[in-house]
This record gives structure tokens, C-alpha cells and sequence, in this order.
């Protein structure tokens, strides 16, 4: 009795609460009905959304080798790819010898892990903010390498992505800088020691 | 066993003859929590025998873990208990350390230790929401679904993903805890404890809710044990038995906190145990806050291969809902040759027969409740 | 002219009822579509969410959308199902709950047909739904349903008497089976002043009555998955929805009506009186969704318990204690006393009923510290002992 009235005061209280400050929010729209904006769900820096290849600016071409790291290392063997000699690499504009040809990933198999872009060792891969690809077709969700591109460079775009080699560089140059890493100068061996499976 | 259903139901008029239905609880019910089937025999509002059915969900996690690395294994484990998955991979993650023996880095030991507590308070908030809702309580659940949102969008900060994480490594950490994770994290915990004490005030204590789950499904300890029960089920029967104290892993006999007991082993105490167990997470967060060192969580492997030696190991953990147990066969290569799940939700749905025989159709909800099945890790 | 008789009735006085039974439907309906949007949105708030908010400013068209989906949908006939009696079962329940809002005045003059039996009347019809519920339950062939139409037989039947004994006590105070007359009779001081107790039975007794939280026992969602309604859809499913709203709006009316002082109030007279009525139905409607949002669901063989252990007992008490004020024609305030007497007999009752569990629960707690005590001093005593 007295414990049911105090739920009671409870519910009281949160609807009081919840009249001025609700916890929920709108979505995909946010404000009223005769004025709607756009919201994006707000997501963390470290949101792992679908996979998309990421776009080497300097250069004008992808990342990606295709060295078929990541689909090696795929749970789901959703990704397939090829690649192809670099013609940039002939005409000497990028240190590439191989260019990716075709990629393939079927996002309704990903189950957004991020390994491929833990194995990758050419920061090809990136999880984008992505999350929002639901389609009328069944195969709509299989995207091919200029898809997979634009995903990545409009995930590019928006977060200034930096790839993480060249953050490990310069992390390791600032710790130098600071004077902590004089006595190992020599660069990590990491990826000469990655075993093949 | 028609006769002998009908000698075992008790009539509420005396000499009459029973009439039995055969009524179907599932998979499509929206109380067992999931996928499970029940097939009651019914006389009138009493339960008279039932049948339990499972696999339902049946992936064959333990098959497809032979054909993926060591690394990818991790991400079944991730989708064995959906509602625990931090717990998952320790669980896992600290099997094949074992087998290789490896030291876990410290930072990378505490970060894993906060994050299963959150993950077990995410759960038994969870928990509290479902038996609410089970009891016909609809406002508790969206409450407790705030506090366990807060805790999820922590785990986005950390891992980028709010339930299958894939953040543990065999051997330490993926990457290192985010820079304001320490302020994320302070902010968070009196929020969370606001939220539970605001789900206590409306619910637990609730004389319709004490009415309805007091002395209803009762387990005695030797019962409880006899049955394999482990975890909040098997302390809710007033049996101290907690692998973090019993048999400390990690690091978790660096910190100072109480087992909650219960002592009738009925439906309310299962609920209660779970309660006053977030209290005890939390008390245990805030200590591994305070006690974390600075320095690597990454595992010592580096980027290579995961290979054990040849050989078998078992591994315990104390997840929210008991014992996962992870029985691993290695024979050297790169892909583990068998593994073999203990389940705590499995083992305590064992006992399902024995906890719903003679009590109101009603009640059957609520005990399958409290026993807290995740059906992802019963049928695997 | 206008004198030939229909049903016995002037073809007039025929064409007045018709016109009005319209106008009826048409309110009830718009209350039924207010009662739905206010119950998602106060449910919402009280959850701290937004409830509907896509559907019109506010999600005021919700209930609209809502009805033309439900209208538009496939009305699925199991075929194992006893057919002619699955299509009468909504129309049995959705009848008895219009024909009650026949006699419920919303003023004096804001009433189809006043009967000086009305409230004989509505009792009689609001037992005839509860034929709907069964036979919906039977005729749809599921065991759920089966259940559930019992069970509603059961819990309805039982709380049907109390709800009898309290409106014999206000019958008994305004000397007089009319509603217009109860509520003049209270132009001094509203029922509630003098009959708490009767106003408590009546409003838990009216829950149950109409399956609300925490008495939902006949359609709970996480055991019998809908009880009688499992098996309908589409617009057979709204007409019993429609019917509970109107049931829960007439329970809320005959609240404001016996105990509340209906149309009364200061300010507002005459017609305009119904706008006072509409608030306090409006607010005990309120304060049902608010009991919905809070509490959980009591089992059948507890509800059942409190239903023939408390609620008859209190009930008979009211009349009992009704007749005595008036036999002896005592001042009002006596009634008053000892009603509340019987409200704090009906509050220790339930707190010796509920909090049995609750007194377990200090004494478990009492028993853990002891254990853990001990253990703790065992402990002790075998490390000192090493």
C-alpha cells in the first residue's frame, strides 16, 4: 500500500520530469510538426558502421591493393576482390605497384566487427558513421568498389580522417620529439613479422 | 502418463475428474523471452506437466567456432549471451590465455574488469525491466532501458559498437580506452545509480509485485545445487557460491564487495539478488576506476597469429547469469579443434520443470523471468 | 400529425431519440479517439518519452490514423472458429457499452432518455458485455481466448457486486435510482465528502470492471496474450477497443456523476454545466492511466481473494452504515466518520494482505545480515585458528 503509493509519487515525479526534459528523441527528424530538420543520430568516434575503401588523396587513387588481407580475415567471408597492375605505377605518379580491380561486400553478411580494418596494412579500409542502409531490394545492400569508395570518402569528408599508419608515424615522431623514444629509433617490424594464414 | 499427469493434478474439487488442456507457450509469446517453447498441460489455471522445447536459435556456435581463427572467434562469442557480451569474451579471451600462457597487460585487466561490471549491470537492469514487464509493470522497463542506453553509449565510446563489441583481444585490449573515458565514466556512474534506485522505488518493493513473486518458484539451496544452478539463481537460494570471490579471475580479488544473498530462493529474491548485485558493480567499477594504472593494453602477440600449443584447457567466468564455461582443444593451428560451452542460462532453464509443476498459469511467466534465459546462449 | 405512434412512441418523441442516439455515437466516438491519444501521450510522458508525435501537431490525428489502418486491415476469421458466434461476440460487447451511455446525462438536458431506473439500468447492461468477452473467448477456438473469457466471466461477476452494493448506497443517500436526482441530491455537499469509502470501492471495483491495470487479468499481454481478443483483427479488434474506451469513460462518468457532484460547479450553469463534467470525467481518467503506468498486474486467485475477502465485505459495510445514517437521520458528518472508519478497516486490510510479503522481506534481510555475520565470524575463526 504505502510502497504502491510511493510508486506512485515515482511515476509522478517522471512525468513532471518528462514534461519538461524527455529522454527520447525524435528520429530521423527532430522539432515540430510544422517545422522538421534533419537529424542524424548522433553517433561516437569510434562507431564501427558498414566498411567502406577509403580514397588516398594525394595520389588520386584508392588505397586498396586488393592483397585480400581482410577477406581472408573476414568472419563472414562477405567480401570478395581483385586487383590489377597499377597503371600510376608505370607512369611513376604512385608508389602502388597494384591497384585494387573490383571489391565486393555484401553489408546484409557484415556483422561490423572491424577486423578488416584491423588486418588491413594499406589503411584501405575504414568503419564509416554508416548505419542507415535499409533498401526495397534484396541485393540493393551488396556494394561494388566506386559504392564502397564513396562511402568512404564521405566518411572522409566528414570525420578528416587520418590514416592510421601515418598516426602511429606521427605519434612516434612526437615521443621522439619529446625525447622518450631516442634509445629505439628503428621502425616497428610489425608488419614484415605478420604471419600469412 | 495421461493417468499419471491426471494422478498428479490436484483438482480443486475433490474426486472430480481433471480436465486437462494442452496449452502451447511459445516460440511466439511475448514472455519467453525469446524463442523458448513450452507445451502445459493445463487444468483450468494450474499447471500440470509441461514439456520444455529449445533450439529454437540454434546457430551452432560451437561447430562454426572450429572453422574461424582465434580472433574471429570472438565474435561469436559476442552473440552467444547477446545481453552480456563484454563477460562473453573475457570468458573466452581468458581460456585461450590460459592455454598460451599469457600475461594480460594491467591497465588492459581493469579495463576489461570495469567493462564487464557495466556490461552486468547493463544486464541485470535488463532483467529487471523484463519482470516487470512479465508482471504486467510497463513503466519500470522503460526506466531501467535508460540506464542500460547510458551504459550502451559508453560502450560505443570505447569499442564503437553498442552490443557486439569485438573489443577484447586475446592477450589485452583492441586499441586503448578513449582519452575522456575516466570523465565519461565518472559522470556515468551516479546517473546509473539514480536510475536503478528509481526502478527499486517503483517496483521491487511494489506490494502487487511482492504479492505476485513472493514464495512463488521455490528453489531450496540443495535443489538449487542438485540442479547446477550458478550465479544469481543459485545465491538467490542462499548458497554463497561467486566465482569472483570463490575462485578470483582477473583481478577481482583486489576489490572490496559483498555478495548478496537471498535466502527463500523464490522468484522475488532471484529479482532482489540481481538488484542489489548492481549495487555491488558499481561499488566494484569505482574501485577499479580509482586503482587503473596508465600504460598498454595491447596484448603482447602484436599483430601476430594467435597459435596455442597443443592442448585442452577450461576456463570459468562469472557472467550475469552464472558460470560460462569455455572448454577449448587446441592442436596447434591457428583455428581452435573444439569448443565446448557451459552455459549458466541452459542450466538454470534445466530446472524449469521442476520450478512450474503445480503453480498457476500466471506464475509461469514470472518464474521463467527470473530465472533470466538469454535463449542466444541456451541453444547457442 | 405528429402523433403516430412508432414502438410505441410519437413518431416526434421517435425522431428526438434517433437524433440524439446519433449524437451520442458521434461524441462517444470522439471521446473513444481523445481517450487514445491522451492515454499513448500520458503514458509517454510518464515514461519520459514523447509518445505519438509524427501524426499532426502533437500526434493529434494519431487515433485517426490508427482507426483507418484498423479499418483497413484483413479481418482474419480462424476457420476452426465457431463463426456466427465470432462475429456477434463484438457486437454484443460493443451494444451494452453504448446502450449504457443511453441514461448517462452529461447535464440535465444533455441526456438521450432519462430513466428514473437509470442506474438499475446500467448495471443491468454492463453484465451483458461480459457475455460478449466469453463468447468471444470460446468462439474464437484458442485456448488463450478460452482462458481469458473465463476469466473475465470470473473477475467481472465477482466485482459486479460490490460496484451493485455501492451504488445501492448512493441510491439510498439521494432517494432515488435517477442519475439526474443523484446529482441534484448533492447540490449541498458532493457524495464523496460523506462516502470515501464507497468512492474507493467503486473506483477499484470499476477498474476491474473494466480490465485496467492492475486488474487486466481477463487480456494480460505477457500471459494469455490478449485473452478473448487474441484471435481478432482488424475492425472486429477495434470495435471491443472501442468498447473498453467507452466502458473506461463510463466508469470515469458514473465517478464524476455519483461521487463528484456531475455538472456542478461554480461558474458554469445550465447546458454549459456539461464542461465541468467533461473535466472531472477527464480527470479520473487521468488518474486511471497514471495507476496503469504504475503499477503491475495482480494474479486471478489474489484478485478473486479481494474481490469476495474485501471489496463485498467494505461494500455491504456502506450500505449498512448508509442505512443507518438515514434511519436515524444523523447529521452528515457522522456518515462521513464512519465511512472513513471503514476506508482505514479497508487500508489495514489490504496492508495485512500485501504486506505479508513485504514483512518476509525485512525478515529475509534481517536473516542475510545474520548469515553474512556469521559467516563472516567463521571466517575469522578459521584464519585465527591457522
Amino acid at each position: 500500500m504505502i510502497n504502491s503509493l510511493k510508486g506512485l509519487w515515482v511515476t509522478l515525479v517522471s512525468t513532471v520530469n518528462g514534461l519538461r526534459q524527455p529522454v527520447t528523441q525524435q528520429y530521423p527528424q527532430t522539432g515540430t510538426f510544422w517545422k522538421r530538420v534533419d537529424t542524424p543520430t548522433p553517433v561516437k568516434d569510434r562507431f564501427m558502421g558498414f566498411p567502406g575503401l577509403t580514397w588516398d588523396g594525394k595520389i588520386d587513387e584508392p588505397y586498396c591493393t586488393g592483397c585480400m588481407v581482410c577477406i581472408r580475415n573476414c568472419p563472414t567471408l562477405c567480401m570478395s576482390a581483385t586487383m590489377k597492375d597499377n597503371p600510376a605505377h608505370e607512369e611513376g605518379h604512385s608508389h602502388r605497384r597494384k591497384i585494387v580491380d573490383s571489391f565486393e561486400i555484401n553489408l546484409n553478411r557484415c556483422i561490423l566487427c572491424g577486423i578488416c580494418v584491423e588486418v588491413c596494412n594499406f589503411d584501405a579500409i575504414a568503419m564509416t558513421h554508416e548505419h542507415e542502409l535499409s533498401n526495397f531490394a534484396r541485393n540493393a545492400a551488396r556494394m561494388d568498389l566506386p559504392a564502397l569508395l564513396e562511402l568512404g570518402q564521405d566518411f572522409q569528408d566528414k570525420t578528416g580522417w587520418i590514416p592510421p599508419n601515418e598516426r602511429a608515424k606521427k605519434a612516434k615522431e612526437d615521443e621522439i620529439e619529446n625525447g622518450d623514444g631516442v634509445d629505439n629509433p628503428e621502425p616497428a617490424p610489425e608488419n614484415a613479422e605478420l604471419e600469412q594464414a | 502418463m495421461a493417468e499419471e499427469r491426471a494422478q498428479q493434478s490436484s483438482s480443486p474439487v475433490a474426486g472430480a475428474e481433471p480436465v486437462e488442456m494442452l496449452l502451447n507457450m511459445g516460440p511466439q509469446h511475448p514472455s519467453t523471452h525469446g524463442v523458448f517453447r513450452m507445451v502445459l498441460w493445463v487444468d483450468g489455471e494450474k499447471i500440470v506437466d509441461l514439456e520444455p522445447h529449445i533450439g529454437y536459435l540454434h546457430r551452432g556456435s560451437e561447430k562454426l567456432c572450429e572453422g574461424e581463427q582465434y580472433n574471429q572467434v570472438i565474435t561469436l562469442f559476442d552473440r552467444m549471451d547477446y545481453i552480456a557480451n563484454f563477460n562473453n569474451e573475457m570468458a573466452y579471451c581468458m581460456a585461450v590465455e590460459k592455454l598460451m600462457g599469457l600475461e594480460v597487460p594491467e591497465r588492459a585487466e581493469y579495463a576489461r574488469v570495469i567493462l564487464c561490471e557495466l556490461n552486468r549491470i547493463a544486464s541485470h537492469l535488463l532483467f529487471v525491466a523484463t519482470m516487470g514487464l512479465d508482471a504486467g509493470a510497463m513503466t519500470p522497463s522503460m526506466f531501467c532501458f535508460r540506464g542500460r542506453e547510458r551504459i550502451q553509449s559508453l560502450f560505443e565510446a570505447v569499442s564503437g559498437a553498442r552490443m557486439m563489441h569485438n573489443y577484447f583481444r586475446i592477450g589485452g585490449l583492441k586499441e586503448d580506452l578513449p582519452e575522456n573515458f575516466n570523465q565519461l565514466l565518472t559522470d556515468l556512474l551516479p546517473l546509473i545509480h539514480e536510475d536503478v534506485e528509481e526502478s527499486d522505488k517503483l517496483l521491487t518493493f511494489n506490494e502487487i509485485f511482492l504479492a505476485r513473486l513472493k514464495d512463488v518458484g521455490v528453489m531450496s539451496a540443495e535443489d538449487a545445487i542438485d540442479f547446477g544452478f550458478t550465479g544469481p539463481c543459485l545465491r538467490a537460494s542462499g548458497v554463497n557460491y561467486d566465482l569472483r570471490k570463490a575462485m578470483p579471475y582477473s583481478v577481482y580479488d583486489r576489490f572490496d564487495f559483498d555478495v548478496p544473498l537471498g535466502l527463500d530462493g523464490d522468484s522475488w529474491d532471484r529479482h532482489y539478488v540481481r538488484v542489489q548485485e548492481m549495487y555491488e558493480s558499481l561499488k566494484i567499477i569505482q574501485q577499479a576506476l580509482e586503482q587503473m594504472p596508465e600504460g598498454n593494453v595491447a596484448s603482447s602477440l602484436g599483430r601476430r597469429l594467435v597459435r596455442p600449443p597443443k592442448g585442452e584447457v577450461f576456463m570459468r567466468a562469472e557472467n550475469p547469469r552464472g558460470d560460462f564455461g569455455v572448454y577449448l582443444v587446441s592442436d596447434g593451428t591457428d583455428k581452435p579443434y573444439r569448443v565446448k560451452i557451459r552455459p549458466p542460462s541452459f542450466c538454470n532453464l534445466s530446472a524449469i520443470k521442476h520450478l512450474l509443476k503445480g503453480i498457476w498459469l500466471a506464475d509461469s511467466v514470472v518464474v521463467l523471468g527470473s530465472l533470466d534465459i538469454v535463449l542466444g546462449e541456451v541453444d547457442r | 400529425m405528429l402523433s403516430i405512434p412508432i414502438l410505441g412512441v410519437s413518431l416526434a418523441d421517435f425522431g428526438w431519440i434517433v437524433l440524439g442516439l446519433m449524437a451520442m455515437f458521434g461524441a462517444l466516438s470522439g471521446i473513444v479517439l481523445s481517450l487514445t491519444w491522451l492515454e499513448r501521450k500520458v503514458l509517454g510522458r510518464l515514461q519520459r518519452r514523447l509518445g505519438p508525435t509524427r501524426t499532426g501537431p502533437m500526434g493529434l490525428l494519431q487515433p485517426i490514423a490508427d482507426s483507418i489502418k484498423l479499418i483497413l486491415k484483413e479481418d482474419i476469421v480462424p476457420s476452426s472458429s465457431e463463426k456466427a458466434v465470432f462475429w456477434a461476440a463484438p457486437l454484443i460487447v460493443v451494444i451494452s457499452a453504448f446502450m449504457i451511455w443511453v441514461t448517462i446525462p452529461g447535464t440535465h438536458a444533455a441526456v438521450v432518455k432519462n430513466l428514473d431506473l437509470g442506474l438499475f439500468y446500467i448495471i443491468a447492461f454492463a453484465v451483458v458485455g461480459i457475455l460478449g468477452l466469453v463468447l468471444a473467448g470460446w468462439g474464437s477456438a484458442n485456448k488463450y481466448g478460452t482462458l481469458g473469457g473465463l476469466r473475465a466471466a470470473a473477475q467481472l461477476i465477482s466485482y459486479e457486486i460490490p460496484i451493485i452494493m455501492v451504488v445501492v448506497s448512493v441510491a439510498m443517500l439521494a432517494e432515488s435510482l435517477d442519475i439526474r436526482e443523484v446529482v441534484n441530491g448533492q447540490s449541498s455537499y458532493p457524495y464523496l465528502a460523506v462516502q470515501p469509502l464507497g468512492l474507493v470501492i467503486f473506483f477499484i471495483a470499476g477498474l476491474a470492471e473494466v480490465g485496467r491495470t492492475p486488474f487486466d487479468i481477463y487480456f494480460a499481454e505477457s500471459e494469455i496474450v490478449g485473452g478473448p481478443f487474441i484471435e481478432y483483427s482488424g475492425a472486429h479488434w477495434s470495435v471491443f477497443f472501442l468498447a473498453e474506451y467507452i466502458n473506461t469513460f463510463a466508469i470515469a462518468a458514473l465517478v464524476a456523476l455519483l461521487f463528484i457532484g456531475g455538472w456542478a460547479g461554480p461558474w458554469l450553469s445550465g447546458n454549459w454545466g456539461i464542461v465541468w463534467f467533461l473535466i472531472k470525467a477527464y480527470g479520473v481518467v487521468l488518474v486511471i492511466f497514471w495507476i496503469r503506468g504504475t503499477l503491475p498486474r495482480l494474479r486471478i486467485d489474489q484478485l478473486m481473494a479481494f474481490a469476495w475477502k474485501v471489496m463485498v465485505p467494505l461494500s455491504f459495510l456502506t450500505v449498512v452504515i448508509t442505512a443507518i445514517y438515514q434511519f436515524y437521520d444523523w447529521p452528515a458528518w457522522t456518515l462521513t466518520i464512519m465511512s472513513l472508519v471503514g476506508l482505514v478497516a479497508v487500508a489495514i486490510i489490504i496492508f495485512r494482505k500485501m504486506v505479508g510479503p513485504a514483512n518476509q522481506v525485512a525478515e529475509v534481510w534481517a536473516r542475510q545480515q545474520a548469515l553474512r555475520a556469521q559467516t563472516a565470524a567463521t571466517e575469522q575463526r578459521t584464519t585465527t585458528g591457522q
